[in-house]
């Protein structure tokens, strides 16, 4: 196990105990202060890969931006706050049971499977290369989550709005 | 990607850019107009057309757009312009305009005129979605598509706010579908780790190689299955369709027992029979790449998936959620008929597809017909609507008679191919649950016709009179489905010249 082994073991560590601590917590806004080491977790994953432009906008869209708002949002609505979230269990020996079979089932592939790999390189910036691509091979993908951008808009701004009395 | 390949790509997608345009124009005449909105739903129908009509142009004419892949000898994009494409386009356009139409006489669209614009607006957002799912042959694509049209009918069936129930509909779909699609996209991820592509061609190719590991393979398609199924709503992916087509807007059920469903047979006919099969035999039957049992998979979701919705339907007193298992069980009839694997299985799935929208549009209608004046889905208040109102009473009947298949309808020449092709290959003990099935559902449809025709009104019961418009409306779905009852060879022959896949 080299030092590559450990940092990605350390940020995957993070990134679990987190996001257990996130789904369990009952405060809604310490919640929400776990995500914020999840999320960084993952960026870190990313640098790990290669990825240094999904890193950095996983920190500055996610951590940076959606988070704070998560967190003014609850703030701010100070009714949340107060509110403990019900987290009990229910169904656990059936749940456990296919989770197990699924666990199981996932780190025996994880395992055992021959995976198409590539030698790694020695990382260059991607957001060059990235930057191309989304704009010759995948524009039509990347012009499809523009309109998806806009329907989740019409559609968030719809659900939230009050309904108007006639 | 030079200019001119970027040019031919686009030609290939102008039906998807006219209905964008028309997406951006909904939207902007939705801002202009303050209160008067009544101009929009007939714009969205004049988008649905003009769109209609470039996809009927170019039905015969066949190419890939946006070039990604390529092996020494052929190149392949992401987008795969052929009939059957076209042909799923068009049924989805059409069903859109219906419901369009429907919702122009719908009194719980009517509660919403303020919002009028943003439904439309999502509602295209759909329709995009799906016109762009049938065409995908790429899984980056494929997902994105499918968020696109998930995004859109979640928002849509809790769209009215009227009654908890619409809102319990909007969170359950949505709880339900997210975790379908993480399922799928995780599938994804595993098939791209095995073959280092997304494109379905060069994963068929690849999967004819030596080194594909079985197991994992397995793995991954049945994920991939989750996100398809969900969609479809097949059994064990339908836990959502009952409480969301009970609580969701009734145009919007209809849409999402046709519409929707369509797309999703669309992506699972392609990604079988571009990504697994290795050839075509002279007599119709595929050969499959020895790597994955889907007619196993097929043939246990499809029984699972007639029996329970058949059974679950018999108890049901609110029609919507009668109707919604039976949709269920009807996907089980044509995912029975993709299970044969075969071009003829392919042509009685199409030729049932259209058979199925119009008989189930047509039920839903006058079920929302009723509602409007009564205010009640409940089986009991159809007592005696038979003699009160026999315009309503006789359509139902043969939107009814035409759900269970039997002659003289359409229904009964889709379940003739359908069982045709289940019996051309050989499929003997399947063909004979089928029928049980069939069996069973007549009892569920007919009650609803004891009701109306041989139950005594109570004094309760209110006369309902359906206006001239839904009239129109509803005889342009009933006449052709005693039509095509008759004379059905035309529709035979159109859906067997739109089952070219590209490629293939």
């Amino acid at each position: 196990m080299d030092l590559y082994d450990i940092i990605f073991y350390l940020f995957a560590l993070l990134t679990l105990v987190s996001a257990y601590f996130v789904v369990t917590n009952k405060n809604i806004v310490h919640s929400a202060f776990f995500l914020l080491f999840t999320l960084f977790g993952i960026a870190g994953l990313y640098v790990l890969l290669g990825a240094d432009f999904l890193a950095v906008v996983q920190i500055m869209v996610y951590v940076g931006g959606i988070l704070i708002l998560l967190l003014f949002g609850v703030m701010i609505t100070n009714k949340i706050t107060n509110v403990s979230i019900k987290t009990g269990t229910i169904h656990i020996i059936p749940a456990a049971i296919v989770i197990g079979l699924f666990a199981g089932a996932l780190a025996s592939i994880m395992v055992k499977t021959q995976w198409q790999t590539e030698s790694a390189k020695i990382p260059f910036t991607t957001s060059y290369a990235l930057g191309k691509s989304l704009i010759t091979e995948y524009v039509l993908i990347f012009e499809i989550l523009g309109i998806l951008l806009l329907i989740a808009l019409i559609g968030a701004a719809s659900i939230a709005r009050r309904e108007e009395k006639e | 990607m030079d200019l001119t390949s970027l040019n031919n790509s686009l030609r290939l997608i102008t039906p998807e850019i006219i209905l964008s345009i028309f997406l951006v124009i909904v939207v902007v005449v939705d801002l202009i107009l303050k209160s008067n909105k009544k101009v929009i739903p007939y714009l969205a129908v004049l988008g649905f057309a003009v769109t209609g009509i470039v996809v009927i142009s170019s039905l015969d004419s066949s190419g890939f757009a946006f070039i990604t892949a390529s092996t020494s000898s052929k190149q392949f994009g992401m987008f795969a312009h052929d009939p059957l494409g076209g042909f799923f386009k068009l049924l989805i356009l059409s069903v859109s305009i219906f419901i369009v139409l429907f919702t122009i006489t719908s009194s719980e669209i009517k509660q919403i005129h303020l919002r009028s614009g943003e439904f439309y607006a999502l509602m295209y957002g759909m329709v995009l979605g799906m016109m762009v799912l049938v065409s995908a042959v790429d899984l980056i694509l494929i997902y994105v598509a499918l968020e696109l049209l998930s995004l859109s009918s979640y928002v849509l069936a809790g769209f009215t706010k009227l009654r908890d129930r619409n809102s319990e509909a909007a969170l359950k779909y949505m709880i339900y579908g997210v975790v379908s699609s993480g399922l799928m996209l995780f599938g994804i991820s595993i098939v791209y780790g095995l073959t280092g592509t997304t494109n379905l061609y060069l994963i068929n190719s690849l999967l004819q190689g030596p080194q594909i590991n079985i197991l994992t393979l397995l793995f991954a398609v049945l994920l991939i299955m989750a996100g398809v199924g969900f969609k479809i709503s097949a059994v064990p992916f339908h836990f959502w369709t009952p409480d969301v087509y009970e609580g969701a807007p009734i145009t919007i059920t209809a849409y999402l027992s046709v519409a929707s469903k369509a797309a999703g047979f669309a992506l699972l006919i392609r990604v079988i029979q571009i990504g697994f099969v290795s050839f075509v035999g002279s007599d119709g039957f595929w050969n499959l790449i020895p790597v994955f049992d889907w007619k196993a998979l097929l043939v246990l979701l499809s029984v699972l998936t007639m029996t329970l919705g058949n059974l679950s339907a018999l108890w049901q007193n609110n029609l919507k959620r009668m109707l919604a298992y039976s949709s269920i069980a009807h996907a089980g009839y044509l995912i029975l008929a993709l299970a044969t694997l075969s071009t003829q299985g392919v042509v009685a799935v199409l030729i049932y597809f259209i058979f199925y929208a119009l008989m189930n549009l047509g039920a839903f209608y006058i079920v929302m017909i009723i509602a409007d004046r009564t205010g009640s889905e409940d089986i009991d208040d159809y007592d005696g609507l038979g003699y009160t109102s026999s315009f309503l009473g006789v359509s139902l009947i043969i939107l009814l008679v035409s759900l269970v298949g039997l002659p003289p309808t359409a229904g009964f020449i889709g379940k003739l191919y359908l069982f045709i092709a289940v019996l051309d290959a050989e499929m003997y003990v399947v063909a004979v649950i089928a029928v049980l099935n069939t069996v069973v559902s007549l009892y569920y449809y007919l009650r609803v016709l004891k009701h109306m025709y041989l139950t005594k009104a109570s004094d309760s019961t209110q006369s309902v009179r359906a206006s001239g418009g839904e009239k129109i409306i509803l005889l342009l779905l009933v006449v052709p489905t005693l039509l095509f009852g008759i004379y059905f060879q035309p529709i035979v022959d159109f859906t067997k010249s739109c089952i070219t896949v590209l490629g293939v």
